[in-house]
């Protein structure tokens, strides 16, 4: 019998019109199965889970069977569904509830009304085997955002569910975290056999593992089957979901390689050995160097140390860089290392007490702040939702001009027109990042300053995103990135450079930095660095191998 | 914080020691009573706060010369006057009167400062989850909700910012109230947008589909027992000894103090209590320390 029986499952909301969110799904998932859902945002990956667990569902018309160990899920009791269906959330701090670690852990089983002697067995087993116990009586408020993620999921597997629900639980993550949450959660399914069932973005760290993928498509599954036939299956459909598959699975349909697909790091390495069995005649991608001086740069930053209060340590410890105008420089590096302190020294939110900020050649506490931010400088925020403060997007574009005109066309670049009369809120997490991007540009800044612009965004609109990007470099805009996302830093940044230690350590182009390191570095480079040298994402590893084969 | 004996007993003792320390310090007007509710409150306020205490400490003191000098203004009563002001007499009695009130409120701030420092929210918020679980959720959820509210307002203006909006230093206020109108607004829809989640979540893990239970993280110990024995009989007995007159003290017009009692010693012992749990553990840790 299986674990959850989906049979024609029809949904739409009540405000759709009778468009379908959910289309003539029908769905079997085995006991202990691990599958990954995936889709574009919007294709009805959320919706179709929120039906599995009957108080998330969305009003909305519904047709159709779930069943859940055979039987209709709406017989199965709301005890029964809240003990045995777990479900985890994207945003990790406002899904927890209580202000202690402690008491979010037994959050649920109060809700059950368990007694004081299951509760303190089952708080302390999850709390070992998750490695809470250092941080068990902390608040929750001084956790990091990785820490949460995984308090939620402790504190739903505290009441021991059969299936484990997660909706893209990494999207507010940085790799790191999001790799340590995604090994927990499969160390789960591999040692509790709990079924899991996962929509997720960051494809690389899953695919390799889940038993089979479902990829969506307009409410409609177009293809359920084991992860290496699905990388097949949309190459040969040419579908935009393509994009999102790790890097190997890109590489080895690129080069239109014949055998097994590679689905790992490990794998794409072997293949390319068994390929590349002599040395390659084209060894090595061509790579620029960066000029010994920058003439004019947009920005210049000297020596800058900072810290937030007198007795804390120092978040910048002399930071120097050099910005050539109209160029995408990306800073990188691990978390808390100080990136967003340095964007927010640029603009002046911080002052450093030492150093200097130059923009343009002057000095930046030099400028009125109208000056500045109008027409000069500007910065998009980590979390777009920051900067809506109307009820739609229009408004919020009208609050910065009131030449519609300049909306228009700012809502055109940043491709939002379609979504201008919606409110903030109801967009997805890309469509958010863009009009949040639109609200900044209206200021016409010269120099754009973009804190992790990546995060929660799937591949697809990464690429729309890169396109924008693109877009304003040509039209003279210098921008200075912060990001995790080091595929997307290979891909399309001018400049790169690695932030540790309150310092920029190194500063290189993409294929010179990237190229250089070993483990901070592309899966593509990962790859292809025993054969390829200066390789860094699947198009150079494409290119490279197209070379050599076709002589 | 600082290692606290006491603070590691359980909240139902902390709580119950300092409902009979503060109780008893408002209705106890007499010397002797006063004088030692204000040494042990200084004592165990000095071992949970280290030397920053003092200055707390030191601070009272500017209050307790005023609340004592300030009641023979509207007291005029009493036998012995030692000047007149503005044509009213200025009296002993009324000054000393005013020094016992003066002790009551030094008392009571002390005692108020110890309990902010052993009895934390979480653990008030454990203590009454057992007995009204739903508000003592509630209460648990508001907690985390305002230090939530400060960073995303922090947040907000800190991107307005960034892009040049939110009122300058130089705005007018028209101009300050409108933008932080603008701010509230949108604080309010991502707080609403946040408790939607919040919501789903709580509802998710079984919310409302039986009768809660409270999870105890404390527990009742042999000796948490003993304690709230020990403080029971030495509270009853100060209590006692009031309902006898033991603790009467009269001041104005003439002074007229009950002779001190039993009542004094079992009142002092239950305050001293906590310093003497504190200090006797920190001397068992200095014996064990030795041995090794």
């Amino acid at each position: 019998m299986a674990h959850f029986e989906i049979k024609d499952l029809n949904f739409s909301y009540p405000t759709a019109k009778g468009k379908k969110s959910l289309d003539g799904v029908s769905l079997s998932i085995e006991r202990g199965e691990y599958v990954v859902l995936c889709g574009k945002s919007g294709s009805g990956k959320t919706t179709l889970l929120r039906q599995l667990k009957s108080v998330l569902a969305p009003h909305g018309k519904k047709t159709g069977e779930i069943l859940f160990n055979g039987v209709p899920l709406e017989k199965v009791s709301q005890r029964d569904q809240s003990a045995k269906i777990g479900y985890v959330m994207q945003n990790p701090d406002d899904q927890i509830v209580t202000d202690k670690v402690w008491h979010e852990l037994a959050f649920g089983l109060e809700s059950l009304g368990c007694d004081q002697k299951t509760m303190r067995a089952r708080v302390a087993e999850m709390a070992c085997y998750f490695g809470i116990q250092d941080w068990f009586h902390r608040d929750v408020a001084n956790l990091s955002g990785g820490q949460k993620q995984l308090l939620n999921l402790a504190s739903i597997m505290a009441m021991q569910p059969e299936v484990l629900i997660l909706d893209e639980p990494t999207s507010q993550l940085d790799p790191i975290a999001a790799s340590d949450f995604l090994n927990t959660v499969r160390k789960i399914n591999i040692e509790l056999g709990t079924t899991v069932i996962i929509t997720e973005h960051r494809l690389e760290d899953i695919f390799p593992y889940a038993d089979r993928a479902i990829v969506m498509d307009g409410g409609k599954v177009i293809a359920n089957d084991t992860p290496r036939n699905i990388g097949r299956l949309l190459y040969e459909q040419q579908n935009d979901m393509f994009a999102a598959m790790p890097t190997p699975v890109r590489v080895f349909y690129g080069a239109n390689g014949a055998g097994d697909c590679p689905l790992t790091v490990r794998e794409g390495r072997n293949w390319l050995s068994r390929e590349f069995t002599a040395e390659p005649v084209h060894k090595a991608m061509p790579v620029q160097t960066l000029p010994d001086e920058i003439e004019n740069p947009a920005l210049s930053l000297k020596e800058l140390w900072f810290r937030y209060e007198k007795d804390s340590p120092d978040v910048l410890r002399g930071v120097s860089a050099e910005v050539p105008a109209g160029s995408l420089y990306a800073i990188v590096g691990g978390n808390g290392a100080g990136k967003s302190t340095t964007l927010k020294a640029i603009c002046g939110i911080c002052r450093p007490y030492r150093g200097k900020v130059k923009i343009f050649g002057k000095p930046v506490e030099k400028y009125k702040s109208a000056e500045l931010f109008g027409g000069c400088l500007a910065m998009l925020p980590q979390d777009p939702k920051s900067l809506f403060v109307k009820k739609t997007v229009r408004e919020d574009l009208a609050e910065m001009t009131k030449d519609e005109k300049r909306i228009a066309e700012v809502a055109e670049t940043c491709q939002i027109t379609s979504l201008l009369d919606s409110h903030p809120y109801d967009l997805s997490g890309g469509e958010q990042q863009r009009a949040a991007l639109a609200k900044v540009l209206l200021t016409q800044p010269k120099l754009l300053l973009l804190d992790e612009p990546t995060k929660g965004i799937d591949s697809f609109f990464k690429e729309k995103l890169a396109g924008i990007l693109c877009k304003l470099k040509e039209s003279g805009i210098t921008i200075v990135m912060v990001s995790h996302d080091v595929e997307f830093c290979a891909k399309y940044a001018d400049m790169v450079s690695m932030f540790f230690d309150g310092q920029m350590l190194t500063t290189d182009t993409p294929r010179r930095f990237f190229g250089n390191n070993s483990f901070y570095t592309t899966a593509a480079n990962r790859m292809s660095r025993h054969v390829f040298s200066m390789a860094v994402t699947a198009e150079d590893v494409v290119a490279l191998y197209r070379q050599n084969k076709e002589g | 914080m600082r290692n606290d004996a006491f603070s590691k007993c359980h909240p139902a003792v902390n709580f119950l020691f300092f409902v009979g320390a503060i109780g008893m310090s408002v209705v106890i007007q007499h010397p002797a009573y006063l004088t030692a509710g204000i040494v042990t409150g200084a004592v165990y306020y000095l071992l949970l706060n280290g030397r920053k205490g003092w200055k707390t400490i030191l601070g009272l003191l500017p209050m307790f010369i005023f609340l004592t000098a300030i009641n023979p203004l509207f007291n005029t009563l009493g036998v012995t006057p030692l000047f007149h002001l503005f044509g009213r007499p200025y009296t002993l009695e009324a000054l000393l009167y005013g020094a016992a009130i003066a002790s009551m409120f030094v008392i009571m701030m002390l005692w108020f400062g110890c309990y902010n420092k052993v009895l934390t929210s979480d653990k008030f918020t454990s203590l009454f989850g057992s007995i009204i679980p739903a508000i003592s959720l509630v209460l648990v959820m508001v907690l985390r909700m305002v230090p939530n509210f400060i960073r995303k307002t922090q947040q907000i203006t800190g991107a307005r910012k960034s892009i040049g909006k939110g009122a300058a230093e130089n705005a007018s206020t028209k101009e300050k109230l409108n933008d932080g109108m603008t701010v509230l607004g949108a604080l309010t829809s991502w707080a609403l947008e946040g408790s939607v989640v919040t919501g789903d979540s709580m509802r998710a893990r079984g919310y409302g589909c039986a009768k809660r239970s409270s999870f105890m993280i404390y527990r009742m110990t042999v000796t948490d027992w003993a304690l709230l024995f020990i403080m029971m009989a030495l509270l009853a007995s100060t209590v006692t000894a009031a309902c006898f007159g033991q603790v009467t003290a009269v001041f104005v017009p003439a002074i007229d103090l009950a002779p001190t009692s039993w009542g004094l010693a079992t009142y002092t012992c239950y305050l001293l209590i906590p310093t003497a749990l504190h200090i006797k553990e920190a001397i068992q840790w200095h014996i064990s320390k030795s041995k090794i």
